[in-house]
């Protein structure tokens, strides 16, 4: 019964932690007025009718349509992201090359120019290329495919760096190539790390607004993100809150279920995939 | 001159080269041209409508003789200067916190990352309300110990302070990535250390920080990025104000970008905090002594 | 050490060749209207509430079947982020072919007059003689009619019946009853009106108004002249501190304690009845409304002098349509935005979800089925009546808006006095205006 205090304590902050998401559900069955003037979470009467809404939506579109488009764009751009950001950060960590300096600076240089800049040009030179690809998902995936997260490739290189040279040596040993070392010797040792960056992929596009914003002309092609503002016009006549809280509600389900599950492996490494066993 | 690359027997000097080569196309494309243009950007004048106007470094100019800009630079340089610390403080000891192995641990890792999942939810911003708004639960509580209520939202020199807090609430991917690194210190160590005699606050001095070294260090870096580039939780909760002490750099560029149709400014603008986080990053890599061993 | 600056140069042209294509809708020459319906694809694109997406659609639809060969696809949203898209799509040479713009677009994206199609060439499809020229004028810009206006909207005062019920006051008629109404709701611990420094920016208008009326000049005239002296923009200010020392509104400091940065249809103290007045676009007071019980939100009468003058209140074309100068069917774009403006079919689809229709046709259409009633219609009613001004375009930039509201969060919070305050802003929009202008 040692760990009592333990757990008060936990138990304690979780609830500051848990209390806007358990508000957000009392509020998606209130009334605007209520939502702005009441902290308590216990609505005054439950009526579904938010969700049934929510989920028709004012366009001809369901919101599944819109969970479909978002996971169009999640899956490639999350399976691009963590193995381009997992060669890269290989390279960088274990080998030397020419411009390797240079290469990891232009690295660092990449993410110190807020997006809020970057996104224009970078729209004008997918609309130079060929403005049809606007009407894809393209300029939204692709750029995965080539590590331009740099946070990723740095926290994976640090990473990298930390496992002992002596497991690329025993791998050599056993025959292994370059790539059968990385994803049979080195990538299950800093497993924790590749699936924290599959998950922070998830979660940032799941809640990534500009992006999509940009680059996805036709409403049939919006993700969930967007599709939760459709509604909202603070310049006009105002909108049910209601619903747009019950939308967003379902649309936090995926990113709390991704995380519930990959939390287990956020522990465990070398220990767990290395030759120490 | 020819340089010896130190790779092991049978590796080519370019496999390393082949390796990166993914972020090498990538930087070339969708990295280093939007640069380029944002940069050039930034010596124009454009405002979307007609074509951009050459003006060489106007902008620059004009930036530096800008007391909304000047104002930024302090607000976020202060901003940084407090959470930073504060969150690599938070996050680590909340790692700790979740790397125990008790029963039901999941769940709380998952109740803990919520907040990062919210975001820039609505809820998160009228909970704050409630929260800090005059009659608000804290100046509740603060009543209840005997002080008297404080302005939050209206007082400039307060408003900081709701802004750090939440972003210090949303700590999860900062202790996520702790969280890795902690259990990739080996158990022997601390077992060492129990044989030696030193405590659990010792063995965390004596073993666990220095342990941390270099996640320490990512996460510095990171995390000053993000300070220094804040744009959402001051647009959120605050606007920016009362008074502007809670302008921030990144909101002050995003104005200028989207608000006032300012193009060339707000690149020339962002240019600057480019530079002035590059020279931030170079420093610390210099100081750590990092910058050898990481490349080399 | 060649090898590796021929790359980096190469990339350097490609960068500026893109640059370069910023703008490129406007060099190259508009398509010339040919004078038939061919067939071909239009992007429609609004931003909006439920409400306005659903009737739009609809009306897409009707347009459909008649239409069958000219086919729509909509592009809508909420507004968050919207400029953002359409500032990108038109820097792109990208943007749809029929647009619903802000006021305010007309200066930051068209200052020549260039930025959209002139639809003045579109005759043979476009019918605006359901519009008065003076409201035509609103859309034009060196004899190029930019855009058309699809609604007007006055911003005019409107009050929580059951506050002032309680309070025991009547609602203010002029600018003293204003004033003194102060003192009775101070009793009540509430306040008459409210007034904000946010995106509505209430507070200068309010106080633009009051000063309208005294001088008889604008505060900015049609083509972005200042009108106001150094005086008049004082003479606001003033008025502007004696609401607040005179307890009609909050003070600045107040209203973030109290309310955060939320919006007033979002606050507490609205919805709780301690303020009891709002100051707003007749064309958005429904979420005022929606978060009070059913009618109690009442609309008040337009404040005067006392001795007759009713002048200096303010009416804006509230939405408009345009055509993308790089429109390749401008035929095909002005019947449908036609159909859109006019169209007695469609008027009745769309009925207010974009304001009382400016359009004559449209409007006659809605008042015989009665589909036109409610707040927005009284306030836009005894406007009608008074003198009013137009809102200048310019007045509406949100740099303008910076200005003003920078020097009201000064005075509120006693950083400067009315007189610094207001000659500094004279110099800002001065010099703001100058660099419109060159």
């Amino acid at each position: 019964m040692k760990k009592l205090p333990v757990y008060i304590f936990m138990a304690a902050v979780s609830l500051v932690m848990l209390y806007p998401l358990v508000w957000l559900i009392g509020a998606s069955f209130k009334s605007n007025e209520e939502i702005f003037t009441s902290v308590g979470f216990i609505p005054k009467s439950f009526d579904f009718a938010p969700y049934l809404n929510g989920w028709r939506t004012a366009t001809p579109y369901t919101m599944g349509h819109y969970f479909i488009n978002t996971f169009k764009i999640i899956i490639p751009k999350t399976v691009f992201a963590v193995l381009s950001s997992v060669l890269v950060a290989y390279g960088f960590a274990r080998f030397d090359f020419p411009f390797k300096r240079l290469l990891f600076a232009l690295l660092m240089g990449g993410m110190l120019l807020p997006q809020i800049v970057t996104i224009m040009p970078t729209y004008l030179m997918w609309s130079f290329i060929d403005s049809d690809l606007l009407n894809t998902y393209i300029p939204l995936t692709l750029p995965s495919l080539f590590a331009c997260e740099g946070m990723f490739v740095f926290m994976l290189t640090q990473f990298f760096r930390d496992i002992p040279k002596e497991f690329d040596e025993a791998a050599k040993i056993d025959g292994c190539g370059t790539l059968r070392t990385l994803f049979f010797v080195l990538v299950p040792c800093i497993r924790p790390a590749v699936i924290s960056i599959a998950v922070f992929t998830f979660l940032w596009t799941m809640n990534d607004f500009l992006n999509p914003m940009i680059f996805v002309q036709q409403v049939k092609d919006y993700p969930l993100s967007l599709a939760l503002r459709l509604s909202s016009d603070s310049t006009g006549q105002g909108y049910e809150q209601n619903k747009i809280i019950a939308m967003s509600v379902i649309g936090l389900i995926p990113s709390i279920a991704v995380f519930a599950l990959a939390q287990k492996s956020f522990v465990g490494g070398i220990t767990a995939g290395g030759l120490i066993e | 001159m020819k340089k010896n690359y130190s790779n092991p027997v049978g590796v080519s000097k370019y496999t390393g080269l082949l390796l990166t080569s993914p972020f090498i196309i990538g930087f070339l494309v969708f990295i280093l041209c939007p640069f380029i243009m944002s940069f050039l950007l930034g010596l124009t004048d454009y405002d979307y409508s007609g074509s951009p106007d050459f003006i060489g470094f106007g902008n620059f100019r004009e930036m530096f003789s800008n007391s909304e800009f000047r104002n930024s630079a302090l607000v976020t340089l202060k901003y940084a200067a407090i959470l930073v610390p504060l969150k690599l403080i938070v996050s680590l000891f909340t790692a700790l916190l979740l790397s125990l192995e008790i029963k039901g641990i999941g769940f709380f890792r998952t109740a803990f990352y919520v907040p990062s999942i919210l975001g820039a939810n609505l809820s998160v911003v009228i909970m704050w309300q409630y929260l800090f708004t005059g009659g608000g639960l804290v100046n509740q509580l603060l009543e209840l110990i005997g002080f008297s209520p404080v302005s939050w939202y209206g007082e400039p020199s307060n408003a900081m302070a709701i802004i750090v807090l939440l972003r210090l609430w949303e700590f999860g991917s900062t202790m996520i990535i702790f969280l890795n690194a902690l259990k990739e210190i080996p158990t022997e160590l601390y077992d060492a250390a129990k044989v030696d005699g030193c405590g659990k606050i010792g063995s965390f001095f004596a073993i666990t920080l220095p342990m941390l070294k270099k996640t320490i260090f990512i996460n510095l870096i990171l995390q000053i990025i993000a300070a220094v580039q804040e744009f959402n939780a001051p647009y959120m909760l605050t606007k920016g104000g009362p008074l502007k002490s809670t302008y921030t750099m990144g909101m002050y560029i995003y104005d200028e970008m989207f608000v006032y149709n300012n193009v060339g400014y707000a690149n020339a603008v962002s240019w600057v905090m480019f530079a002035a986080l590059a020279v931030i990053i170079a420093a610390m890599y210099a100081v750590s002594g990092k910058a050898g061993r990481s490349v080399r | 050490m060649c090898r590796h600056l021929i790359p980096k140069a190469a990339a350097l042209c490609c960068c500026t060749a893109l640059l370069a294509s910023c703008g490129r809708a406007e060099t190259s020459a508009a398509v010339r209207p040919d004078g038939n319906l061919d067939e071909c694809t239009l992007r429609f694109s609004w931003w909006g509430g439920d409400d306005r997406h659903e009737a739009t659609l609809e009306a897409i639809e009707l347009w459909n079947e008649l239409h069958p060969e000219i086919r729509i696809i909509p592009e809508y949203g909420g507004w968050d982020g919207w400029t953002e898209k359409i500032n990108s799509q038109i820097s792109g040479g990208n943007a749809p072919d029929v647009m619903q713009v802000n006021y305010d677009w007309l200066v930051t994206l068209s200052r020549d007059g260039t930025g959209f199609y002139d639809l003045g060439d579109l005759g043979n499809y476009l019918d605006l003689s359901g519009f008065d020229s003076e409201t035509l004028s609103f859309g034009m810009i060196n004899d190029r009619l930019n855009a058309v206006t699809v609604s007007m909207s006055g911003r005019g005062l409107f009050y929580n019946s059951q506050v002032y019920d309680r309070v025991g006051a009547e609602y203010p008629a002029t600018w003293q009853e204003l004033l003194s109404l102060g003192n009775t709701f101070s009793n009540y611990g509430c306040y008459p009106i409210d007034l904000d420094i946010q995106s509505g920016g209430t507070a200068w208008y309010l106080a633009v108004v009051y000063v309208q009326q005294q001088t008889g000049k604008t505060f900015i005239t049609m083509d972005g002249e200042l009108g106001f002296d150094i005086s008049d923009i004082k003479m606001a200010l003033d008025f502007y501190k004696s609401l607040e020392d005179n307890h009609v509104i909050r003070t600045v400091r107040q209203r973030s304690d109290e309310d955060g940065s939320s919006a007033l249809y979002q606050s507490a103290e609205f919805i709780g009845g301690n303020v009891g007045g709002v100051f707003e676009w007749g064309s958005a007071i429904g979420k005022y409304e929606a978060v009070l019980d059913e009618n109690v939100l009442e609309c008040g009468p337009y404040l005067t002098d006392g001795n007759g003058n009713s002048s200096g209140w303010m009416i804006k074309p509230s939405l408009m349509y345009a055509i993308s100068s790089s429109c390749a069917y401008p035929d095909e774009a002005a019947a449908f935005m036609n159909f859109l403006l006019n169209d007695s079919g469609c008027a009745e689809i769309l009925g207010t979800s974009r304001g009382i229709p400016a359009s004559s046709y449209a409007r006659d259409e809605l008042e015989k089925s009665g589909h036109i009633d409610g707040l927005s219609k009284q306030s836009t009613d005894m406007l009608l009546e008074l003198d009013t001004i137009t809102v200048s375009p310019y007045m509406e930039l949100s740099r303008m808006k910076d200005f003003y509201n920078t020097a009201i969060e000064q005075i509120s919070y006693g950083n400067t006095d009315t007189e610094t305050a207001a000659s500094e802003m004279y110099e800002s929009i001065k010099n703001y205006l100058e660099k419109l202008k060159s």
